[in-house]
């Protein structure tokens, strides 16, 4: 009943989060984990494309997307969102990065800020599950070029002209043919005896 | 059944032979005649594995006889945890770019090496002309060869990070595919592509 709405507080974010954490299992248990997941966070805010482990890059993409929603709903002057920033952000420069580039780029956005697309996969090797994190509005040739159903594509225009022209001729095939067709027709309506005449 | 009657046989010969022995041994005259032959003491030797062994050591050898399905198991491993026999792929599919073949929800192995290495350029580029350690608070402008920046005043561009790469923009890496990015030099009058950084 007098419960604060929960999306007031925590900012949602547009990715799917599953109920439990991965743990990133290491020698310094839950505090290397928090290490990695920085170390991961820091990289991607710094290249903005970054390849590495699925699992990895899948736990440290919800960390990112949290730090940046937060830095766009609170912006520079929130002191908790600082800390948040500076917790996360190993090299500080970065800070103004979050701020003054990410924030602004973001700030209209309906989607998620960042990308993971799963790597192809290494053949006799260490067949770890790779995946390629990216932020969204980066200086970077695309990864997924998907204009193959683009009608604007320089090879559709040419299929649709070759379609169009082929189309066109056997149109005039067809006609072609009707119009003789009827040709004979006519000629034996008028005058029937002549075909059995010809004949004998 | 047979035991009992074993037993009652049994008896019964036991009783026989208390009562003849009552009545004292058969004469001599009845006795079997054999050649005793006195016995030589064999020297009793306790068996030891020296004897079989030698010279020779003694390697560990399986007791028992590996199940079937344990045999199978190591042979072709198990469909639920490693499956070992060689299964056809039902998950692969042609790359719509270049007609390499790729699994399907992964991206194509060969336009993701090309676009990789154009990426890694462009980082170190970005690393060696804007990588000190200042704070960063302009996003970063990619240029190639013989390409302009957008139209916008001289102080808008002040402080924008700029990086220009020495080479021409690659054909594939490019917005507008209607129109060629790279064109040589010539004297026709048709209209150049514009905006495509």
């Amino acid at each position: 009943m007098n419960q604060a709405d929960i999306s007031k507080i925590v900012s949602k974010l547009r990715i799917k989060v599953p109920p439990e954490h991965r743990r990133l299992r290491g020698p310094q248990g839950p505090e290397g984990r928090l290490n990695k997941l920085r170390k991961t966070v820091t990289g991607l805010i710094k290249y903005e494309r970054i390849e590495l482990n699925y699992r990895r890059g899948d736990e440290a993409r919800q960390y990112a997307e949290r730090l940046i929603s937060e830095a766009i709903s609170h912006g520079d002057c929130h002191k908790p969102t600082m800390e948040i920033a500076d917790y996360w952000l190993l090299e500080k420069q970065l800070v103004h990065k979050l701020f003054k580039v990410l924030v602004p780029r973001y700030e209209n956005y309906n989607t998620a800020f960042t990308k993971m697309y799963k790597a192809p996969q290494t053949y006799y090797g260490r067949n770890i599950d790779k995946a390629v994190l990216e932020l969204r509005g980066n200086p970077y040739p695309s990864l997924t070029n998907k204009q193959s159903n683009n009608r604007l594509l320089l090879q559709n225009v040419l299929l649709d002209a070759a379609k169009y022209d082929y189309r066109q001729a056997k149109y005039a095939e067809m006609a072609d043919k009707m119009s003789k067709t009827e040709e004979l027709q006519t000629k034996l309506d008028n005058n029937p005896e002549s075909k059995p005449s010809e004949s004998s | 059944m047979i035991p009992r009657l074993t037993y009652v046989i049994n008896i019964l010969k036991n009783l026989e032979r208390n009562i003849i022995q009552s009545f004292g041994y058969p004469p001599k005259e009845l006795a079997l005649a054999y050649a005793h032959q006195k016995q030589v003491p064999r020297q009793s030797t306790k068996f030891t594995l020296k004897d079989l062994v030698g010279d020779g050591i003694l390697l560990a050898v399986p007791k028992f006889r590996r199940t079937v399905e344990k045999r199978w198991k190591r042979k072709f491993g198990s469909p639920d945890y490693v499956w070992k026999m060689l299964v056809p792929k039902t998950n692969i599919a042609i790359c719509n770019e270049c007609g390499h073949h790729h699994e399907r929800g992964r991206l194509c192995g060969n336009c993701y090496k090309r676009i990789e290495t154009e990426t890694k350029e462009i980082q170190a580029k970005i690393e060696e002309k804007l990588g000190n350690n200042k704070p960063i608070e302009n996003d970063v402008i990619v240029l190639y060869d013989g390409e302009k920046l957008p139209d916008e005043t001289k102080e808008f561009w002040q402080g924008k990070r700029i990086v220009e790469m020495k080479k021409e923009r690659p054909q594939w890496f490019s917005k507008n595919l209607l129109q060629k990015t790279t064109q040589q030099p010539s004297d026709s009058k048709d209209v150049k592509p514009t905006d495509l950084a």
